[in-house]
């Protein structure tokens, strides 16, 4: 039988491959045992707020408006928390949407919950979309003792007591006065969110790193390259050991 | 020698494709909504909602039984007769699962995974394994009567359902006190 030796350049090709691969995979390897045991490793939970990596990930500090609700204002920090004069009071997924008040109650519409308060801040409850929340509601409005919810066409009558909805005669443009306009927060106020503003998580930069995707189409290109450059590394390395078993049958 | 270095190449293959191929399998989304679920327990009757009012010593237990803060001043449960449905969060690993309990006669009658929103571990919510929990009761300590089975790669997903079912029969004990023997509820 003929002998089957490696042949030489498939030799030189598996050697220049593993010599420019080697520095990305190690890096590949350390981040993904990273990410592996990213809750151990307390990854999600380190958020990085510098201002180039911010900057690199299309965020800016937002400008922070909110509602002002006779004597409080109430507002997102933009990192899903809702404030009420400065004090965190419950999480609230962006965007607050709307906020009103009556003698005993905060009412604070998030993206997908309407967050109940009681006139200090304290968390009663949240009626989430899960609990029954219409998905359509964009504002919360209170008319004497009387909340009511708005969609685009037409006003939802809402008790938070047994958070019941119920259908109105009522037009959204009957209500429009009554909603509470948002407006910019007092700067003394906005001071107190630098620390609480937008982040990254450190799981997140190395996920991205892992991926190639920190660097936009081109680093997945690249993360995509260096895959198919392993797999031909495997085959020449697969081929090479085979050969040589070859030979040492013979 | 040849055949069994290719069985090895080949089921190390396979072994790969499964690794890559199970975050395919995940289980994420909402399976039903809250009105839907008391529907369906409490049909063809309509429950009321209520609500239960923490106090600092029911936070206290609650704290206890699911080993982190409570918040909220309320809870709200659904009531006919002594059958209560609660609509409970835990946080599993890392995002919190949303779990449906009836309770009945201060026995678990049905466990429901509503919202699962882990990337694994969603086995949780067959329903073959939640049948386990069904006529569980409350212990003196707090706990569940029944031993559960643990499932491989959902060990804290089974933890927060064990957690909220053990809280939601504390709350059903709550708005539902147990009669005594002489009449007076303990």
């Amino acid at each position: 039988m003929k002998s089957i030796k490696p042949s030489r350049t498939n030799i030189i090709w598996h050697r220049r491959l593993g010599l420019s691969v080697f520095l990305v995979l190690i890096f590949l390897a350390i981040s993904g045992i990273a990410l592996n045991h990213s809750p151990a490793l307390k990854l999600s939970k380190t958020n990085l707020s510098n201002n180039w990596l911010l900057s690199w990930y299309g965020l800016e500090k937002p400008a922070i408006n909110g509602f002002k609700l006779q004597d409080k204002w109430l507002y997102q920090n933009g990192n899903n928390q809702l404030f009420l004069d400065g004090q965190s009071v419950a999480p609230c997924s962006a965007p607050l949407r709307s906020g009103v008040g009556n003698a005993q109650s905060i009412f604070a519409l998030c993206a997908n919950a309407l967050v109940m308060l009681t006139e200090n801040g304290a968390l009663l409850e949240t009626f989430s979309q899960l609990d029954g929340l219409p998905a359509n509601v964009q504002a919360v409005a209170a008319v004497e003792d009387s909340l009511y919810l708005l969609t685009d066409s037409a006003v939802l009558g809402f008790d938070p007591d047994s958070l019941a909805v119920t259908a109105t005669a009522k037009t959204p443009a009957a209500l429009s006065e009554s909603l509470t306009v948002m407006a910019a927060v007092p700067e003394s106020l906005t001071e107190q969110l630098d620390e609480t503003g937008p982040s990254i998580s450190l799981e997140t930069v190395i996920l991205d790193l892992h991926s190639g995707r920190f660097f936009g189409q081109f680093g997945v290109l690249f993360v995509d390259i260096i895959g198919l450059l392993v797999c031909i590394l495997s085959i020449t390395g697969l081929w090479a050991w085979l050969s040589r078993l070859r030979q040492i049958n013979q | 020698m040849f055949n069994s270095a290719y069985n090895r190449i080949f089921f190390v293959g396979l072994l790969a494709t499964t690794l890559l191929a199970s975050p395919l399998l995940s289980a994420k989304g909402v399976y039903q909504s809250g009105p839907d679920f008391f529907a369906e327990v409490f049909t063809p009757h309509k429950p009321q909602s209520k609500v239960l009012w923490m106090t600092a010593d029911i936070r206290q237990q609650a704290e206890k039984i699911l080993d982190r803060p409570v918040v909220g001043l309320r809870v709200r449960y659904h009531q006919l007769d002594g059958k209560t449905a609660w609509i409970l969060e835990e946080i599993g690993k890392e995002m919190p699962i949303t779990i449906g309990v009836v309770i009945n006669q201060h026995k678990i009658a049905k466990v429901k995974i509503l919202a699962y929103r882990e990337s694994r571990g969603g086995e949780v919510r067959y329903p073959a394994y939640m049948a386990q929990y069904e006529g569980a009761v409350l212990t003196d300590q707090r706990k569940l009567d029944k031993s559960i089975d643990g499932i491989t790669g959902a060990t804290l997903s089974v933890w927060a359902v064990n957690k909220v079912a053990a809280l939601a029969l504390y709350y059903h004990g709550l708005v539902n006190p147990v009669e005594s023997t002489n009449g007076q509820s303990k």
